[in-house]
């Protein structure tokens, strides 16, 4: 799309701070704190029972990702959670993915990529909970430097 | 003597380490690097001649005594088309002179190896290109000039160093696979060597159409060598030559005629051969030691090597003599009179060398092939002389133009007597090599046993032979009398031209300058020269002896060779005399009438078509056609790109589907049980359906974004009803998620406007999308059915094995770490890729009007 749509926020100066870079309504930032917190703890939660219930690394991400989403909205690019270079989060979990998987293949008996062990010590842990923590770790990455990236665009 | 069989692989990789060397400490090293080049090469030399000597492949199996009866075994042997094969077999079976072979396994599911063999040919080829790969490097620490960059010298020598390792891969390779990787690494290096002067346009081109030219020769060797590996079941050249079944597997086969068509396509490209003749002459452009290298001695020889290699495999095919011997002869004596014409030194260089590789095809084509080791040899003696002369007569004068040129004989007196030497042996004069190599060419194309079938041939081709031979032999006095004699014409006279000569500058082709201001010859640069010239009057010399004789036919990739070769003519078969005399006679007439004929062939050069301006044409509308075709489909807009990637993902299934299967969706309707149903889902289907018709008539993206959002919420209570939580979970987290997206890039988007064609394109959309819901209900419809169950019970399978093997409950979780962790990793990567592009194109978008202020 060329042609961009010049409406009234588009032509305000970009020296001017746009309701952006200000802290939201005082209710939004209330509600966010708790509902962020709630969402994030059934986020991990989620994620840990996902090898037996309904669950997993990735809706595990997706809903922390949601939890972040509200503190952006409630306190704009300014909070910290903007501040985070959340593509480096995303690495990290591929890397933690990706050893599991290389490491798997030389500690399990079959050799194959990400071949299942589980540890029993010292809580009882499929190994595959490694993995999932790396796609948890990709899907929170890759959407919050989405809408970190997106939502200074729009403040600018 | 034994020779371990690891000092192969030790030849071919020496110059590979060297040239690494030479690439990463070039800053360091700087024109020092050239001495790691003479270093290798020597190293390589004498290895190559140890393996020799101690293998004794060479002579071990000849009987040199044999002459007067040879030639008439020899007229027998090649009428009968599997000879040669027999000859080449003799040698395996002589177990006490068998060749060092070295195989180390490489890919074993292809059969594809480092296998490495020393035959009498491959260490013929690999002693010359190490031979003159010393002399040239020695010559190149004198040549290249120290004002350079560093690191830009470091580059050319690595390039150079391992061309010469690829080279000595070529001549000693034993697998086709192996030697086409080599043969690659020479195309590739050859492209940076020729590019070395990169400001320049011309050098571009030059590199650009070489690489362009011998790359797709190559490629299509590539696809023969994969013909005969897959005909012969092995791909290697020693099992195939050597074994009568294998050959007579790989003739009766449809790919024979096919296979010999594209390794041809190779040699013919690497050799230049006509038609692909003309990136030889551009190729000029490089620094004159990578031509003297390069494009007279060693990599243009590749080409007429491989033919060399494969005329056991494929001589009995019908095209194999028609083919080389047009083409052969075509280059041979086109060349020759084009190079008669040239004035640019190097060009009539190009020129000539050009013919010689036509003529070593075409005695290939002839099936005289104890005639290759003496012509190769012999022109790798004179031409790479001839190219070190001219890059000193360069390097003095800053000019290749010979109407610029001449009484440099004061000046550079020992760079005229290889001249001398070289461009005497070139126009066959006794008692030089040139002199032995055409009398025995002569000789052998007179008692041609092809050319006595096809006697309609005969002394067309003859007469074509000496006619050309007697245009070489007039340019040869060309170089000596218009370079060395007569008054001095160029304007870089020895007094004044260093202080007209400003350093850096190197527009008239005067790149081989160095810092000394020494315009004169010195020691290191006509050293290589005379030692080159030397040897064309050496073993044209001892042709008076057999010692010559004895070893070309030893070299020569025809395990019995019986070359006549000898520089006394004899008197009893004086006709090869008779034709050497008309060359000369019809060489000094055209020295003599050079004005007029010069001066006909530039009229009728400026009415056709050159094969360099076809080839440029064919390449510019390739480039047309890749822009035209990019600016079509790349056209830029996201409808388009999301439509073409749905519509493909509709045929495709649906094609997968309902074209193969032998699934019916009538089938799978008619297993539909509708009592099931509940009666609130049917008002949810009514609510779904009302949705998505608000998404396709919404008149604001806002609209249609939040009817999109109901869409997927609704969907999502369909899995509430059908009892699947894990879904439900993933549906309604992903429809939060892409509403936030939606509504942060509705920001950016324009409104729904009402233009022309609006209203098509909507309903164009609309089509797009009902395709694409179709297929994904025929998809779920078919996959559920009872039709597709019993043959591919996946989702039962896997829910029997995700407890015990996954040590999960969760069968989807199981899957997806687990089972397919592969799959999901390969999908993870693909998450941060996506999500760093993003971040970056913002990055980028912010960081531009910040450079624009700057």
């Amino acid at each position: 799309m060329t042609e961009r749509d010049h409406n009234t926020t588009a032509d305000t100066p970009a020296d001017i701070p746009s309701s952006h870079d200000e802290k939201g309504s005082p209710v939004l930032c209330t509600v966010a704190k708790f509902a962020a917190t709630l969402t994030l703890l059934v986020s991990l939660i989620i994620f840990y029972q996902g090898h037996n219930l309904p669950g997993g690394g990735f809706i595990g991400g997706v809903l922390a990702a949601a939890a972040g989403a509200m503190v952006l909205l409630g306190w704009g690019a300014n909070s910290w959670v903007a501040r985070i270079a959340w593509w480096r989060v995303s690495v990290v979990g591929l890397l933690i993915s990706l050893t599991t998987g290389v490491v798997l293949m030389f500690v399990s008996p079959s050799g194959d990529f990400m071949d299942h062990i589980t540890l029993h010590w010292p809580i009882h842990l499929p190994t595959a909970t490694f993995f999932d923590l790396g796609v948890y770790l990709i899907v929170i990455g890759t959407l919050m430097t989405v809408f970190v990236e997106l939502g200074k665009e729009e403040g600018r | 003597m034994v020779i371990p069989d690891w000092m192969l692989p030790v030849i071919v990789f020496t110059p590979f380490a060297a040239a690494a060397v030479a690439l990463f400490g070039g800053k360091w090293l700087g024109t020092r690097a050239g001495w790691l080049m003479v270093v290798a090469a020597l190293a390589c030399f004498s290895m190559t001649l140890t393996t020799m000597v101690g293998s004794g492949v060479v002579g071990g199996h000849h009987d040199v005594e044999v002459k007067d009866s040879g030639s008439e075994a020899r007229a027998t042997e090649v009428a009968a088309p599997a000879g040669g094969a027999d000859g080449a077999r003799g040698v395996e079976a002589d177990d006490a002179h068998a060749p060092v072979t070295f195989v180390q396994e490489w890919i074993p599911d292809f059969d594809i190896a480092l296998r490495f063999r020393a035959d009498s040919f491959g260490l013929f080829f690999a002693m010359v290109i190490s031979g003159i790969g010393l002399l040239v490097g020695f010559y190149s620490t004198h040549y290249i000039p120290n004002d350079l960059a560093k690191n830009r010298v470091g580059r050319y020598y690595a390039s150079l160093i391992a061309f010469m390792g690829a080279m000595l891969g070529i001549a000693l390779s034993d697998d086709l696979i192996l030697l086409f990787v080599f043969w690659e690494i020479t195309s590739i290096t050859s492209f940076m060597l020729i590019g070395f002067w990169y400001e320049q346009d011309h050098a571009r081109k030059g590199a650009w159409t070489a690489l362009q030219v011998t790359g797709l020769g190559g490629l299509a060797m590539m696809a023969g060598f994969i013909m005969i590996g897959i005909t012969a079941d092995t791909f290697t050249i020693s099992e195939i030559v050597s074994s009568p079944d294998l050959l007579s597997t790989i003739a009766a086969s449809p790919l024979f005629g096919p296979a010999l068509l594209l390794i041809f396509g190779g040699a013919f490209t690497k050799s230049a051969q006509w038609p692909f003749h003309f990136w030889l002459p551009n190729a000029m452009v490089a620094p004159t030691p990578v031509s003297t290298y390069l494009h007279a001695a060693t990599m243009v020889k590749a080409g007429v090597f491989l033919v060399g290699r494969m005329w056991p495999i494929f001589e009995s095919s019908p095209y194999w003599s028609p083919l080389l011997v047009t083409c052969g002869l075509i280059t041979f004596s086109y060349t020759a009179y084009q190079a008669f014409k040239e004035t640019d030194l190097k060009a009539i260089l190009a020129r000539t060398t050009l013919s010689t590789l036509g003529l070593v095809m075409m005695i290939y084509g002839l099936k005289a092939y104890d005639q290759d080791a003496l012509q190769i040899l012999n022109h790798a003696a004179y031409k790479g002389t001839l190219f070190l002369v001219v890059g000193i007569v360069e390097h003095a004068t800053h000019t290749r133009d010979l109407n610029k040129l001449g009484g440099l004989r004061k000046q550079l007196p020992v760079t005229f007597w290889c001249c001398v030497l070289a461009a005497l042996s070139m126009a066959g004069l006794p008692p030089f090599f040139g002199f032995v190599a055409k009398e025995s060419l002569y000789a052998s194309l007179l008692d041609n046993a092809f050319l006595a079938e096809h006697a309609a041939l005969k002394w067309p081709i003859i007469g074509l032979a000496v006619v050309s031979n007697a245009f070489i032999f007039a340019v040869s006095w060309k170089l000596i009398l218009g370079v060395f004699c007569g008054p001095r014409k160029d304007a870089h006279s020895p007094d004044v031209s260093h202080d007209a000569h400003e350093h850096g500058q190197h527009e008239d082709g005067g790149h081989g300058e160095d810092d000394h201001g020494h315009h004169g010859e010195s020691f290191g640069l006509w050293l290589p020269p005379l030692v080159l010239a030397s040897v064309t009057l050496i073993v044209g010399l001892l042709g008076a002896t057999k010692v010559v004789e004895f070893l070309v036919n030893g070299f020569s990739s025809k395990a019995d060779a019986h070359a006549h070769v000898t520089l006394i003519p004899s008197l009893s078969h004086p006709e090869p005399l008779y034709l050497s005399l008309a060359t000369i006679g019809l060489g000094v007439l055209f020295y003599f009438g050079r004005r007029p004929i010069n001066a006909a062939q530039r009229g009728v050069d400026n009415v056709l078509p050159t094969m360099q301006s076809l080839w440029d044409v064919a390449m510019h509308s390739v480039t047309a056609f890749a822009t035209g075709y990019s600016k079509w489909w790349q056209r830029g807009s996201l409808r388009w790109y999301i439509t073409g990637i749905l519509m493909f993902f509709v045929g495709l299934t649906l094609w997968t589907l309902l074209g193969r299967g032998g699934l019916s969706i009538h089938g799978a309707i008619e297993q539909v049980q509708f009592a099931g149903v509940p009666w609130y889902a049917y008002g949810l289907f009514a609510l779904l359906i009302w949705a998505a018709l608000t998404v396709a008539t919404s008149k604001t993206r806002l609209g249609a974004a939040i009817a999109i959002t109901a869409t997927g919420f609704l969907v999502s209570l369909v899995f509430v009803i059908y009892r699947s939580p894990d879904i439900v979970l993933t549906q309604i987290l992903i429809e939060t998620v892409s509403t936030i997206f939606i509504l942060l890039i509705l920001y950016f988007m324009p409104k729904f406007k009402k233009e022309r064609g609006a209203d098509f394109r909507r309903f164009f959309c609309v089509l797009v999308s009902c395709a694409v819901g179709f297929t994904m209900f025929a998809f779920t419809l078919m996959a559920t059915s009872e039709q597709f169950k019993p043959k591919n019970n996946l989702a039962g399978d896997y829910l029997n094995r995700t407890l015990p093997e996954g040590d999960g409950a969760n069968a989807v979780n199981v899957i997806i770490v687990d089972f397919r962790a592969i799959d999901t990793t390969g999908e993870l990567i693909v998450v941060v890729v996506v999500g760093m592009c993003i971040f970056g194109l913002l990055q980028a978008r912010r960081m531009k009007p910040k450079e624009v202020d700057a």
